[in-house]
């Protein structure tokens, strides 16, 4: 019992990490049609922009908000100066474009800071909590609190905020949006520096998690969080949110605790698969 | 002049959908261009609201300023908005939502209460359905939400885009009864396009005829409707 509740406890901390990864990739799908693969790129810049602050600077704090503000700007720029002048043609178009960024930054991070693994060695500086016998770690507390923040603030922007309804409504019919006075473009910044701020976020949680950052970490979260989206329901903000929280825990428990023979990281694809076959506008799309 | 358009031509690829069009609204008139399916007429509301560029010479007047190279939600801002063919709600906002669309970035000019008490005077289904999503109301209410979130913001122009489309006659007396009485009774400038002729003549103040992206007619709409060439060829007499 002992250990189930603290594998779930860790498979709820890599979801979250997953959830917040994904979260950008549903806002950008959501808007811009764009399958953004590139995002997972600047979670791996986040990742090392953060480290790099860290050892230059010792402090964490800075370390997340000069990794927010320079993967926004990262954010904005590919939006700009890639996405915005290829939507007019087809989806694929984009999409190829994105997967060549993406690798590009990889290598450009290996081409700066080397190919070996860097280590953050720290823990988050949260406290220790205890219940019973189960003891949660400062890290973990730390991922719980910090998503747990970034969930709430983004769900208070999108549905109580005037921002939020103009989101929403862009998402929707970008056009008459724009003709009931909401500035399209600039919607598409701001979501644009939301996601990437929190794919920085999720970079230097990662990094510090599984104390390691390096040039090819970005990959598998590439994918997997393209499965997640497409579980979740493309389009769906919170239904990829709930899609990642789920495949952290199941990962965890099914392989780490019921040790399935299975890599951990078939799993999300297999839900891709059992989607898209069984329930193709996914677990909580509106309809086909 | 409100609103005055010169020498309007629009484009898609290498078809040309409207030549060289010219028309002007004086403030508070009702003014409809009639037109067969086709005609140009969603075309030309589009090139007003900034969301289809116009050809090198043509240019837009609105209040004396030109507004050609304006980008949509600027316009809007000035006051000039849409009820789009086929109501075009946000179909996963709420039907409340939907209309504070209609005031982004206005809520603070807006006495939001007031307004809403005088739409739902108007339109008394979306008080009814305030909190349902707007994807589940039925035609004839969407339209009515897309007309209430075009007036929520107290435009100075409404331009309406073949609201008769789909809606059963009946309704689509009671909405052309609803837009006379915003221009007669509340001053309200309107430019109506559509294919019901009729109807539309039969409220508006003046008209122009438009056949294939040209205007071939126009003239004050009581002399119109009386024309032997327009009932034969709109109203079907």
């Amino acid at each position: 019992m002992y250990l189930f509740i603290e594998q779930s406890l860790n498979g709820l901390a890599v979801g979250s990490i997953y959830a917040l990864i994904t979260l950008g990739l549903a806002l950008v799908y959501g808007i811009l049609g764009v399958l953004h693969v590139a995002h997972a790129g600047i979670y791996t810049v986040g990742a090392y922009i953060g480290y790099g602050v860290y050892a230059c600077t010792g402090s964490l704090v800075m370390a997340i908000l000069v990794g927010m503000v320079a993967c926004s700007c990262l954010g904005v720029l590919i939006e700009r100066f890639i996405y915005f002048p290829l939507l007019k043609f087809p989806p694929y178009v984009p999409l190829i474009s994105s997967i060549a960024l993406f690798m590009g930054m990889e290598e450009f991070c290996r081409l700066v800071a080397g190919p070996s693994v860097r280590t953050f060695s720290l823990e988050l500086p949260f406290p220790e909590l205890k219940f019973l016998d189960i003891v949660i770690s400062p890290t973990l507390t730390g991922i719980f609190a910090i998503s747990a923040t970034i969930f709430l603030v983004l769900w208070f922007i999108t549905t109580k905020t005037e921002l939020g309804l103009a989101m929403r409504a862009t998402s929707q019919d970008m056009d008459i949006a724009s003709s009931v006075g909401i500035d399209g473009h600039r919607i598409i910044d701001i979501i644009f520096i939301l996601g990437s701020a929190i794919a920085a976020v999720a970079g230097i949680l990662v990094g510090i998690y599984y104390n390691e950052v390096y040039p090819a970490m970005g990959t598998v979260p590439a994918y997997k969080s393209l499965a997640l989206i497409v579980v979740g329901g493309l389009g769906s903000v919170q239904g990829a949110v709930i899609a990642a929280l789920l495949l952290g825990i199941a990962e965890t428990l099914l392989i780490g605790y019921a040790n399935i023979p299975l890599p951990r990281d078939a799993l999300a694809f297999i839900a891709m698969i059992a989607v898209l076959l069984w329930r193709p506008q996914g677990l909580f799309g509106k309809g086909a | 002049m409100l609103l005055q358009v010169n020498d309007l031509n629009i484009s898609y690829k290498e078809v040309r959908a409207v030549h060289g069009v010219s028309f002007s609204i004086e403030e508070g008139e009702l003014v409809s261009i009639i037109g067969a399916n086709g005609a140009g007429k969603t075309s030309i509301l589009n090139a007003l609201i900034g969301l289809v560029p116009c050809g090198r010479q043509s240019s837009i007047f609105f209040s004396g300023k030109d507004i050609t190279s304006l980008p949509s939600h600027e316009r809007a801002r000035k006051g000039i908005r849409i009820v789009p063919e086929r109501a075009r709600v946000f179909p996963r906002l709420t039907v409340y939502e939907n209309l504070l669309t209609g005031i982004y970035g206005l809520r603070a000019k807006v006495d939001l209460k007031e307004r809403l008490e005088w739409l739902y005077g108007f339109f008394p289904v979306l008080e009814e359905r305030r909190e349902q999503y707007s994807h589940t109301l039925s035609g004839g209410e969407q339209q009515q939400l897309a007309i209430a979130r075009a007036l929520i913001s107290e435009p100075k122009v409404l331009l309406v885009d073949e609201i008769s489309m789909g809606l059963m006659p009946l309704l689509v007396e009671k909405v052309f009864e609803i837009l006379g009485d915003l221009n007669r009774k509340f001053g309200i400038t309107i430019l109506i396009v559509e294919q019901n002729a009729l109807a539309s003549l039969r409220i508006s103040n003046r008209a122009y005829v438009l056949e294939a992206g040209r205007i071939v007619m126009k003239g004050n709409a009581s002399m119109l409707i009386q024309d032997k060439r327009i009932r034969e060829a709109y109203l079907g007499i």
